[in-house]
């Protein structure tokens, strides 16, 4: 019924263009049901580029070609212990581990150790928990993708630091510029880059530059292996299966921080939605005002052309577009502001070892989408009621009503 | 009141009530009425007489309580509201007191409306607005708006939309009733023309003694009931 299809089309075509044609008469109404739309997009862009954000900082800091070993039974790095003994028993170990080994023959591995230190922010003035990393003089080659952006690495045995490049500014820590941490003198050497991982909130030294000057000599809480692939780390916790001393753990970095990231973006996400959706059923409260605000206005015309003999549906159609239309413009606002206040907004958060963890706000695709369907969502659930509305309406009053 | 010839509208015992406040308040209690094909016809009384709903009930807008109506053919008492509708867009016009033209659309886009009913092509409704905009005295004045126009000249363009799909009948709502005396006079005339030179059945509600001399025959409603009927003469 290709006829049929097109006169319905037509009316469909008609109710929807007076419906936005007459918009400019309900400016101030129209405006606020966009706005509110606009509001409840950013406050869930909000939460979800947090936690979208969060995720990009820890997944990144994750390879899946390094082994993290832990000791003591525990899956985190606080907590666990390596006692020395095991890591000689490793290291002697011959065959194959599943681990990369240098020219030697010697296992390519760092030793490593976190401290909490307390440093002030130059903002402020106010003092952030920081993770200092004590590891290996192999500890930043073994990892992907780290470079050194300013200065030159540390130097084994001295009390040296380079700093990743989230903390640099934020902290004053130029390069050359003497820090105290714990109780004795630290030089900044370079800044390192990590491409905006959660490693960028650390700042690195020698094990056992840290170990001594915060009285933890001997310690060491995990190892960092090279694989030789992805898939031997299953090898690699085999063998360790027969190291007596102290229960181990070997994970991958990737799945340690996927692990961490799980839990807290999870929270993020629990806060975000709640607050996103109580927020859109107000928003859907005032843009079912809003259409219904319409249809009166619009009263005399939908019931004039339905006097003519255009369909319910076409009636409906006309409002339902109307609210979709204005959701749909409030979407675009807010995606857009969105995405100029909070793609690449720096933020903190606690991490793992108790540390603050810098990362950036990230608006990608979809947290756009999830946060544009949410708005859209509004408009049609929103129009829905004041469409139907406008079907129902009595068609005497077309003809006693002034146009 | 009924005619010796086939009638185009007949009503035959028509019962209509309205529920008002928890009561049932009778409009019409039987109520025939007989108009042949080609007549124009006025309908005049007081208000709360049953104007307005005799010519609901026409439109097929509203339904009947009981008794029939036909129309040419076609029984609307047995039709519901979907093909009315339908019905409507093919076989009548209605002119409505306030002109009730869509302020957004222009003159022809106001004419066009029944058009986009009907399966013609963007040609053929350009030719027919064309067509009947200059019937209606306002050939180039397409694309101006409701708003820029007087209101005889708005309540022509409704008649133009009544018109473009070429209906039999024509149902008029007070057509004069918000035009001073000279425009209230064109448009009768142009529906006194319409009625002459082009054979449309018209029914018009009118408050206006003046207005109603323009029809055949003026039929007074009171209480429900057609009380008595005048001829031109």
């Amino acid at each position: 019924m290709p006829i049929s299809l097109s006169t319905h089309s037509r009316q469909a075509l008609v109710m929807i263009r007076t419906n936005l044609s007459s918009l400019p008469r309900r400016v101030a109404i129209s405006a606020s049901m966009c706005l509110s739309v606009a509001l409840v997009v950013c406050v869930l862009a909000g939460f979800l580029s947090m936690a979208k954000g969060f995720e990009t900082a820890l997944t990144g800091a994750g390879s899946p070609l390094i082994a993290v070993v832990l000791g003591g039974g525990t899956s985190q790095e606080t907590g666990s212990e390596i006692p020395a003994s095991v890591i000689r028993t490793l290291d002697a170990m011959t065959g194959d581990l599943g681990v990369a080994r240098d020219t030697d023959g010697k296992l390519v591995l760092s030793r490593e150790l976190v401290v909490p230190i307390d440093l002030s922010q130059t903002a402020d003035g106010a003092a952030s928990m920081l993770a200092l990393r004590g590891m290996d003089a192999t500890g930043p080659l073994i990892r992907d993708g780290i470079s050194l952006s300013v200065g030159r690495a540390f130097t084994p045995g001295t009390r040296e630091i380079v700093v990743g490049g989230r903390l640099a500014g934020e902290f004053g820590l130029d390069v050359g510029k003497v820090v105290r941490l714990g109780a004795v003198d630290w030089t900044v050497t370079g800044y390192f880059s990590a491409h905006g991982s959660a490693f960028e909130s650390e700042l690195w030294a020698d094990l056992d530059a840290v170990r001594a000057a915060f009285d933890r000599q001997g310690e060491v809480q995990s190892l960092k292996l090279r694989l030789t692939n992805p898939f031997s780390i299953n090898l690699l916790q085999e063998k360790l299966a027969a190291i007596p001393e102290t229960p181990l753990i070997a994970l991958s970095e990737a799945d340690l921080y996927a692990a961490q990231s799980g839990r807290t973006a999870g929270l993020i996400r629990l806060f975000g939605w709640p607050i996103a959706l109580l927020m859109a059923v107000g928003a859907t409260a005032g843009a079912l005002n809003t259409m219904m605000s319409s249809v009166s206005d619009r009263t005399v015309e939908i019931a004039t052309v339905r006097a003519l003999g255009f369909s319910r549906f076409s009636a409906f159609l006309g409002t339902w577009t109307e609210a979709i239309v204005l959701a749909g413009t409030g979407v675009m606002l807010g995606l857009l502001a969105s995405w100029l206040i909070f793609n690449g907004w720096q933020a903190s958060t606690i991490g793992a070892n108790n540390a603050r963890m810098a990362f950036q706000l990230a608006v990608t695709p979809d947290v756009l989408t999830i946060s544009g369907l949410l708005g859209l969502a509004i408009g049609i659930f929103g129009g829905a009621v004041p469409a139907l509305a406008a079907t129902r309406l009595a068609l005497t009053a077309a003809l006693r009503a002034r146009g | 009141m009924t005619e010796n010839i086939v009638p185009y509208i007949a009503l035959a015992g028509v019962r209509k009530a309205y529920r008002i406040g928890g009561e049932m308040i009778p409009i019409f209690s039987g109520l025939d009425l007989a108009i042949p094909d080609g007549d124009f016809v006025a309908v005049m009384g007081p208000s709360g007489s049953g104007k307005s709903t005799l010519l609901n009930m026409l439109a097929g807008i509203d339904s009947l309580d009981a008794g029939t109506l036909r129309i040419g053919n076609s029984c609307l008492d047995q039709m519901g509201e979907a093909a009315r509708a339908a019905w409507r867009a093919h076989n009548m016009g209605i002119v409505f007191q306030f002109y009730n033209l869509l302020p957004m659309l222009t003159a022809a886009e106001n004419i066009e409306l029944p058009l986009l009913l009907k399966p013609l092509s963007r040609k053929e409704r350009y030719i027919r607005v064309e067509k009947v905009l200059d019937l209606v005295g306002l050939a180039g004045r397409e694309r101006q708006y409701p708003a820029l126009m007087s209101g005889g000249q708005q309540q022509r363009v409704g008649i133009a939309r009544a018109i473009v799909s070429d209906p039999g009948l024509l149902l008029c709502d007070e057509p004069t009733g918000d035009l001073d005396r000279k425009s209230a006079d064109e448009i009768l005339d142009m529906l006194r023309f319409l009625n002459r030179e082009l054979g449309k059945t018209i029914v018009m509600v009118t408050h206006d003694p003046q207005a109603a001399l323009y029809a055949c025959r003026t039929l007074h409603l009171d209480k429900g009931d057609f009380v008595e009927e005048k001829r031109a003469a």
